[in-house]
């Protein structure tokens, strides 16, 4: 082995050290950045995310610098994000319940950051709870209806009546008794167990927000359940997710929500051995997938 | 068996194996929730000391579920390769994770004995491992599979487009797959979580799918995510389908609780073999993730990393084409906040690429945990560096329909390029021929998704 | 940073002949009293490959029997084996050829290579110290095997003022300038001297390639 390879190694270090970086080339005006595609104006959208737009409500035809966001669509998504924390902060006011109308009922959490970490805690009712719906609950009932605040007590507060309010009425349309309407705080999905248990429901259905998305935080789940007993697992039950207005809207959901119940009440059972596919015709009426009027995502960030 | 270790001249005793796994476990709120966690650092460190000194032999003779009492337990011990447990039954837990990290120890050496441990090992010597410990293996672990392309080559990084949509809007899920084949996304699966739980919503947007990939030339698989009787009979009414897809849990109560057994399995499986439009010779999809047992109360006093092991257990019957942990979805009462989600990622991608799957992961959060933007990205980086086999791919990470973040359609490429990773060379060459990419580079037609035709 | 970073020869080809032709021995400088086996082998670099088959005379009992630059170097080769040298080794049997091979080889991977001489990699540099001639170069030099010797290379304009500066740096004589061009269209110089003097020669030539590669129309220092 030679020792070139030793002599040209130093003579590098020696002439990077006194020079470390070829010059610089000289600087020209950098120019604007052309206009990004989000936010959705007529000028500055593609023909792509307008025909998305018509369809969904995922950011498509952002485009890109590099392979990375925008400045415009990196605070947007902020924004957003913000919103959608807030939304788990927000606590179901003491009297919400019994201002509208609602039997009043609580789990056994006591605190919001024991809500996050204690699911147990939510899925139980709490002694008091448990002697008023026994007092004051309609009894042997084909329905048991359940509002809830879940993981977002505004989705609870901005469309959980209306949900309330559609299902009940669609299940008396279907000739189901309906059971008296409860608001549970603190509620997590398996409480409908309980109180369906309770109040002797053939089946109980927990109307809840979930788990807030991206700027919007609105969006409820349903989960039924047929003959409810503590103990029933989350095969037992069917659900239905994106119940707000960008989704399935709650007055299309109330009613197929019936159609569920009614069917779990014809075939005694529910969960995965819950037949769907002959109401595939009546669910489909019951939701119509037809597009709906385009809603895009709101512009939360201005700059006057 | 020896269950107790000195700290400082204090004794500590454990009762069983499983409850010096569940102490030994890097703190977790799932474990906490569950009630079998260490009450402090000191008494998780004695538990590490007992775990270290276990031989693999002991570990195998006391798995956290009995073999009398649970299927899993029963598929892992009937199905042991004795051979190659032969190879490490001496070793401790300490000295296996030496082995592991061992320089001369190589991927190829490391696959020649996975068939002889049961995911209690996998999980013990995982508790002894620091993140970084958990990358250097999994790096070196190589498990290659194909259904219509091949996945998990060596500087490969590959991904899912998961282009779901609220209400199954077949033309809102087009769109957003075509954006994200633009951004050089889903050369692992193109996987659809349905809305709406039916087998003919399943044979629909397949059929949507596969007329799109067929159009485009695509080399990629295809997947509706409904539960496995729905995929059945989807198959039945006659659809094309890549790749058949279930959760798994990890003990029998836990299947039960997602309406799912060995033979519900075998079964699927089978009729894959028969009906699935991929070349194969793998073509099921698994997802995991740690918590899911105990969130249906049937974890049986395990600790939730051990609990997700045995997913894996099960999950390598049925050599799958992809295996992923969705390691935030599950939500704060399992993984409560970011150091939590990232150290649950590597654990398991380690844990299943030890097993022999070909691992990948949903690096995500929900928005009611403790984890941010920033930190999610890091997460994403380590797995890639991890040798992490696919992540996933939004846009913008958002999923609209089941409300959590995730990686991006920008993020892939972006990771890609930073560590010189390449997606499967099938869709490589096709991204290419495209003008998609230029090499690690953007191509011409980078995020136009005019380039990818409708059907 | 690219600057003076190696860049490394790529072997094209290697090939044996271990009962060669006595018509081929021949034509190839061979002797076929002497030898039998040859090794061929052909590099996209001259200039490391001559020092490299040097180096396999000091490690084997083996000849240098043929060694030629290409015209016009490996940007114009003739085929993709071809580069811009082909050397060959003789020997009296395989074995002997099988190590002289082993130790061009291993000079070409870790010793011997040009270096870039500017941030772009578009100039190269053959800046290489010999600090005991084998019996090729020797006898090519008309020197005693032993002798150190710095073997230089740069192109035309970088490698005169080069070779100036390295003979006003150091205490070395000329053995042989090949003034451009080259086969290959470059320029050459073989200086000796003792190892130190050699090195200095080699490191004031080599920091001049660079500086002429920097600024082609400043004045010189």
């Amino acid at each position: 082995m030679s020792t070139t390879r030793l002599l040209i190694e130093r003579l590098r270090q020696d002439l990077i050290s006194a020079d470390p970086l070829p010059p610089p080339p000289s600087l020209p005006n950098i120019p604007l950045a052309p206009s990004r595609i989000f936010p959705r104006t007529p000028e500055t959208e593609s023909l792509y995310a307008r025909e998305a737009r018509h369809h969904t409500t995922a950011l498509l035809g952002i485009g890109h610098v590099g392979t990375r966001y925008a400045t415009e669509v990196v605070l947007q998504f902020q924004a957003e994000l913000a919103v959608a924390h807030a939304a788990v902060d927000t606590l179901l006011p003491d009297d919400w319940a019994e201002k509208n109308g609602l039997l009043p009922l609580r789990s056994r959490v006591t605190a919001h950051r024991e809500f996050l970490l204690r699911p147990d805690l939510g899925r139980r009712l709490d002694e008091p709870s448990l002697r008023r719906l026994e007092a004051e609950a309609d009894k042997e009932i084909d329905v048991q209806p359940i509002l809830a605040d879940g993981l977002s007590a505004v989705a609870c507060m901005k469309s959980g009546l209306l949900l309330l309010e559609s299902f009940t009425a669609a299940c008396k349309r279907r000739g189901l008794r309906v059971g008296t309407p409860v608001c549970a705080r603190f509620a997590r999905v398996w409480l409908e167990d309980e109180i369906g248990q309770t109040t002797r429901a053939r089946v109980a259905a927990i109307l809840l927000g979930e788990r807030p998305g991206l700027g919007t935080g609105d969006g409820l789940s349903a989960y039924l359940v047929y003959e409810p007993r503590v103990g029933k697992t989350d095969g037992d039950r069917n659900m239905m997710s994106n119940i707000h207005a960008r989704g399935l809207p709650p007055e299309l959901a109330g009613d197929r929500l019936a159609v569920l119940a009614k069917a779990m009440i014809d075939q005694r059972t529910s969960g995965v051995t819950l037949d769907l596919s002959r109401l595939s015709a009546e669910l489909g009426e019951a939701a119509s997938r037809a597009p709906r009027q385009p809603q895009p995502r709101t512009r939360l960030v201005e700059v006057p | 068996m020896r269950l107790s270790s000195n700290i400082r001249g204090v004794a500590y005793t454990f009762a069983s194996v499983t409850e010096v796994l569940a102490k030994a476990n890097p703190p977790k709120s799932g474990d906490d929730l569950a009630g079998i966690s260490a009450r402090d650092e000191v008494e998780r460190v004695a538990a590490r000391a007992v775990l270290a000194h276990l031989t693999m032999h002991e570990l195998r003779e006391n798995p956290v579920v009995p073999y009398e009492v649970d299927a899993i337990t029963r598929l892992a011990e009937d199905s042991l390769s004795e051979t190659s447990f032969q190879a490490v039954r001496h070793l401790t837990v300490g000295q296996f994770r030496e082995w592991l990290l061992d320089a001369r120890t190589s991927g190829g050496l490391i696959r020649s004995i996975s068939p002889g441990l049961t995911p209690e090992m996998a999980a013990g010597v995982c508790k002894l491992m620091s993140n970084l410990d958990l990358m250097t293996v999994s790096s070196k672990c190589e498990v290659v599979v194909r259904a219509n392309s091949t996945l998990g080559l060596p500087g490969r990084l590959s991904s899912r487009v998961q282009p779901n949509h609220p209400t199954d809007d077949v033309q809102g899920i087009l769109l957003s797959m075509r954006e994200g084949l633009s951004y050089g996304c889903g050369d692992a699966v193109i996987g659809v979580n349905p809305a709406t739980d039916t087998a003919e919503s399943t044979a629909e947007i397949l059929k949507a799918i596969d007329a799109v990939l067929k159009k485009n030339n695509c080399p990629t698989q295809h997947c509706v995510l409904s539960h496995v009787r729905v995929q059945m009979r989807a198959l039945d009414l006659g659809c094309p389908m890549d790749l058949m897809f279930q959760s798994l849990s990890g003990t029998e109560a836990g299947n039960r609780a997602f309406g799912i057994d060995i033979a519900l399995i075998d079964e699927a499986y089978d009729q894959m073999k028969k009906m699935g439009t991929a070349r194969g010779p793998n073509f099921m999809y698994f997802e995991t993730g740690q918590g899911s047992a105990l969130s249906s109360a049937a974890h049986h006093g395990a600790d939730q990393v051990t609990l997700e092991a045995r997913c894996y257990g099960f999950a390598r019957r049925y050599k799958p084409f992809l295996v992923n942990t969705v390691v935030g979805f599950i939500g704060p009462e399992y993984l409560e906040d970011g150091p939590q989600i990232s150290r649950a990622g590597l654990e398991d991608h380690f844990m299943g690429k030890l097993l022999g799957l070909p691992m990948g992961c949903d690096a995500c959060f929900t928005y009611h945990s403790s984890m941010g933007q920033d930190e999610l990205e890091n997460l994403k980086v380590l797995l890639a560096a991890a040798g992490c086999t696919y992540l996933m791919s939004l846009p913008v990470g958002d999923d609209i329909m089941l409300n959590y973040q995730s990686t991006s359609y920008h993020d892939i490429p972006s990771v890609r390029r930073l560590l010189g990773k390449r997606p499967t060379p099938e869709f490589d060459a096709w991204l290419n021929q495209l003008g998609i990419m230029d090499g690690l580079s953007p191509g011409e037609r980078f995020g136009d998704s005019r380039v990818i035709r409708p059907a | 940073m690219a600057l003076l970073e190696p860049i490394p020869p790529r072997i094209l080809a290697v090939q044996r002949l271990y009962n060669a032709d006595p018509a081929i021995l021949r034509a190839y400088g061979a002797d076929p009293a002497r030898h039998t086996s040859l090794g061929l082998i052909t590099v996209d670099q001259d200039d490391p490959t001559y020092v490299a088959l040097d180096e396999a005379t000091k490690h084997a009992p083996v000849d240098v029997v043929f060694a030629k630059s290409f015209y016009a170097g490996s940007g114009h080769a003739s085929g993709p084996l071809s580069g811009e040298i082909l050397g060959v080794l003789a020997g009296a049997d395989p074995d002997v050829v099988e190590a002289g091979l082993k130790a061009l080889i291993s000079c070409l991977e870790h010793d011997a290579c040009f270096y870039a001489a500017d941030h772009d990699r578009k100039t190269a540099v053959f800046p290489h110290v010999i600090s005991s001639l084998g019996d090729y170069l020797s006898a090519q030099a008309g020197l005693e095997p032993g002798t150190p010797m710095a073997y230089l290379v740069a192109p035309p304009i970088e490698a005169t003022m080069g070779f100036d500066a390295a003979m006003k740096a150091a205490d070395v004589r000329v053995v042989k300038l090949f003034t451009p061009p080259t086969e290959t269209n470059f320029a050459a110089a073989w200086l000796t001297g003792s190892l130190a003097e050699c090195e200095a020669a080699a490191v004031a030539f080599c920091e001049t390639v660079v500086r002429v590669a920097a600024g082609p129309r400043s004045p010189g220092r």
